[in-house]
């Protein structure tokens, strides 16, 4: 079966350059335009990796998004989906990105890659990340 | 402020100049009474000896080896009193009672067996009223003065009346006078006279260089608390001026001025921006729901608006005054007595410093004059401190401005090279030989406008985030190095360059406080100039060592050199010289000024030594990190 791959981000461009090699590499696609939408795809769908965008409908959702999933929790909605890898992505540079994440030492997620990435990057990563447990 | 004591010019040890000259004298004392103890013995021994002198050579023996005896007791007692109560005054009083009771009854002994009132040694009594001049008050003296008298005019009586044996010194007065009524009287008028004229010049004398002994005292005390006084105010405003943080400042300034005036606390208000109320900035020894009791509305306090006019004013008894806008909170608190006075900056009031005090009537004249001169330096401390923080938030606000920009800027041109990716990589069919060409070229001007504004985003947030250390680590230099050195071998070889990497051995691995992304970028910016700027076949020398507990980088290129006239503005934003330019075409000129403010953030410098068609030494000086742990010795 397809792995799955669930991609967050409001540009639609972009979303096209990243859809298009993945999709010619077998994986199956699908996309969230805002947090909120993303949030409801990922218990939809159960992705096995998430591109998440650091700014969408505000400059820190991509790690609203994040944090919500990751949430430790027990009793949280998103308990079952602890484990989706997700690499976050962001047009500005991961270090300034992260001026503005609340608690940057604690951020849950697996990886940063700043924009632009090229299709063999993007594919090397979702290949790297997908299936791979966070300790 | 509480009033020097001389007699206790050391409120900590509780003992005074006076009471030190006191314990002095009576080692003095007793040092004198070996050598009339000896004096005795040797005096009996030679009148007895040489002067065919007949008296009771027994009895002078006795009283000197008795003053020997009691000495020893008295100097005993002297020094276990300094060994068990230094701090402690009375003993050392009782023991001078005690040394003149004791002398002035071996006294009369001495004067009864040397011949009663025809005994010269009578006259010795004189040096006994001066010693307890020296060491008693004036009335004292008196006493002590008419017990002598007592004791000599009883002993003569007694002798007169023949209740008491007399002891002539026979061959020394050949006829007995003690029962000479004429010279009995006369000797006794000339001794009482005498004692008293005595003890009134030397109790006098004393006294007065007493009084000015005490007035010394006092001197001394009122200049050290000055002095005292002076050397905080100068070591507070050193500290002051030493930080540039407005809290900081404020909440020094509160506590050392508390502290130097030696009051309950201290507050700082500051005006806020409707210049209509002064609001709580800093305080120091009040409590928190005094200090948040609220803030001073200057239309309802006349007391601080006359404050803000520029007048001092102390608030002698709180309960009796009703300038006070919180006089009831400021009861509660225990506060009797407030001092305020206005900081004034160079162009605006910026608002009120006080000290509170737990006693009413605590402030004098002279804590007014200190406070204003304590408000005046530490006006200046905060406006300096204030100026500073604006500025900082006007380059923050730049920065985020920028940094917003940049991010608007980025994304479409990201998006831009990912579509032109997509279609290189043939994601949306194969473009045809033209067509890839066109997208080529296309793709390197995006290229160029993305390092463009990617190098601007690190300038803006170079400066604009804080230095925060707390994200530093600890990286051996040379293992960073070696990376970026890796990574430019394939471009070097391109080009032929010979690239060199020469890391002196050290004892320890050269460690610097830094980040890794910014240590690799400040080494990829200097080591990628210098193959860029090296014509083929030249050759790039990196060496690192250790220098005066530095570690010394250097890259050295065979390169194109810098022109004298650029090389001074090398670092700034945007600059790239004539004949770098000439050279490669791209470059935004902002590469080396973010290598700067990178470099600079670690603590570190860096510098460019250059000559035109012969090549460039770029030095990067960085501060070794201190490590608790001991070095790590390499190579065993």
């Amino acid at each position: 079966m397809a792995n799955k791959v669930l991609i967050i981000d409001d540009d639609d461009d972009l979303v096209m350059t990243m859809r298009l090699p993945l999709e010619a590499h077998g994986y199956q696609v699908f996309r969230a335009a805002n947090r909120q939408e993303g949030l409801q795809k990922v218990k939809e769908v159960k992705p096995d990796i998430i591109l998440l965008d650091v700014m969408m409908d505000s400059m820190t959702a991509g790690f609203e998004v994040s944090r919500t999933i990751r949430s430790p929790d027990p009793t949280s909605e998103y308990a079952a989906y602890r484990e989706i890898p997700i690499v976050m992505i962001t047009a500005i540079h991961a270090t300034a990105s992260l001026r503005f994440a609340p608690d940057k030492a604690q951020l849950p997620i697996d990886a940063f890659v700043e924009k632009p990435i090229e299709p063999e990057a993007l594919l090397s990563i979702v290949r790297d990340h997908i299936g791979k447990h966070r300790p | 402020m509480a009033q020097a004591d001389p007699h206790h010019a050391d409120p900590r040890s509780g003992i005074g100049l006076v009471e030190e000259a006191l314990i002095a004298n009576e080692a003095w004392l007793i040092s004198l009474r070996w050598w009339a103890g000896l004096g005795v013995l040797a005096a009996t021994w030679f009148t007895t000896s040489f002067l065919n002198l007949s008296l009771s050579a027994f009895a002078f023996y006795a009283i000197g080896l008795a003053m020997l005896v009691y000495n020893l007791f008295l100097f005993a007692i002297l020094k276990l009193r300094l060994l068990v109560s230094p701090r402690s005054v009375k003993p050392f009083k009782s023991l001078a009672l005690a040394q003149i009771s004791l002398d002035w009854f071996a006294m009369i002994l001495l004067i009864h067996y040397s011949g009663g009132v025809e005994s010269p040694a009578i006259l010795f009594f004189f040096f006994h009223v001066i010693i307890a001049s020296i060491l008693h008050s004036p009335r004292q003296t008196y006493i002590y003065s008419a017990v002598a008298i007592l004791l000599v005019g009883g002993m003569t009586g007694l002798e007169y009346a023949g209740l008491l044996q007399h002891h002539s010194v026979m061959g020394f007065a050949d006829a007995p006078m003690y029962k000479n009524t004429l010279y009995v009287s006369g000797v006794m008028a000339f001794f009482i006279s005498g004692i008293f004229i005595a003890a009134f010049i030397a109790s006098t004398l004393n006294h007065r260089l007493r009084q000015g002994q005490t007035e010394i005292v006092k001197l001394t005390d009122r200049l050290q608390r000055a002095y005292s006084r002076l050397q905080t105010l100068y070591d507070g405003m050193q500290a002051l001026n030493s930080t540039l943080n407005l809290q900081e400042v404020l909440d020094r300034l509160s506590r050392d001025t508390a502290e130097v005036m030696g009051v309950r606390g201290c507050s700082i208000r500051l005006l806020d921006k409707t210049g209509e109320r002064l609001i709580d900035a800093a305080a120091y020894g009040l409590s928190d729901s005094y200090i948040r009791k609220g803030d001073l509305v200057l239309s309802y306090n006349p007391l601080a608006r006359e404050v803000l006019a520029g007048k001092a004013i102390t608030v002698s008894d709180v309960a009796l005054d009703d300038r006070l806008q919180y006089g009831t909170q400021a009861l509660e608190e225990g506060i009797r007595s407030i001092l305020s006075t206005r900081l004034q900056g160079r162009r605006e009031v910026l608002g009120m410093i006080r000290v509170y005090s737990t006693e009413s009537g605590h402030f004098t004249e002279g804590d007014v004059s200190f406070l204003n001169a304590i408000a005046n330096q530490g006006s200046l401390a905060i406006e300096n401190a204030m100026a500073f923080k604006a500025l900082e938030e006007m380059d923050e606000i730049k920065s985020k401005f920028m940094l917003m920009i940049t991010h608007e800027l980025r994304s479409p041109i990201c998006v831009v090279r990912s579509l032109l990716c997509t279609i290189t990589s043939g994601y949306a069919g194969a473009p045809t030989e033209q067509q890839a060409d066109i997208i080529k070229r296309a793709l390197q001007r995006v290229d160029f406008l993305q390092t463009l504004i990617d190098d601007l985003l690190d300038l803006a947030s170079g400066k604009s985030e804080p230095i925060d250390a707390g994200t530093w680590v600890d990286l051996p230099l040379a293992e960073a190095v070696g990376r970026v050195i890796t990574r430019f071998e394939m471009p070097a070889k391109e080009k032929r360059i010979e690239l060199k990497w020469q890391c002196e051995p050290s004892d320890s691995p050269l460690i610097v406080s830094a980040t890794n992304e910014e240590i690799d970028r400040i080494l990829n910016n200097i080591v990628s100039n210098a193959i860029k700027y090296t014509p083929n076949c030249g050759t790039v020398t990196v060496t690192l060592e250790c220098i005066e507990g530095c570690a010394h980088l250097k890259v050295i290129d065979t390169g194109i050199g810098i022109p004298d006239e650029a090389q001074a503005r090398l670092f700034e934003e945007f600059y790239r010289a004539p004949n770098a330019k000439a050279q490669v075409k791209e470059g935004t000129g902002l590469g080396l000024a973010i290598t700067k403010t990178l470099v600079n953030r670690f603590g570190g410098r860096i510098s460019v030594k250059s000559k035109l068609g012969e090549g460039t030494e770029v030095i990067v000086i960085f501060p070794i990190a201190v490590r608790e742990d001991p070095p790590i010795r390499r190579g065993g």
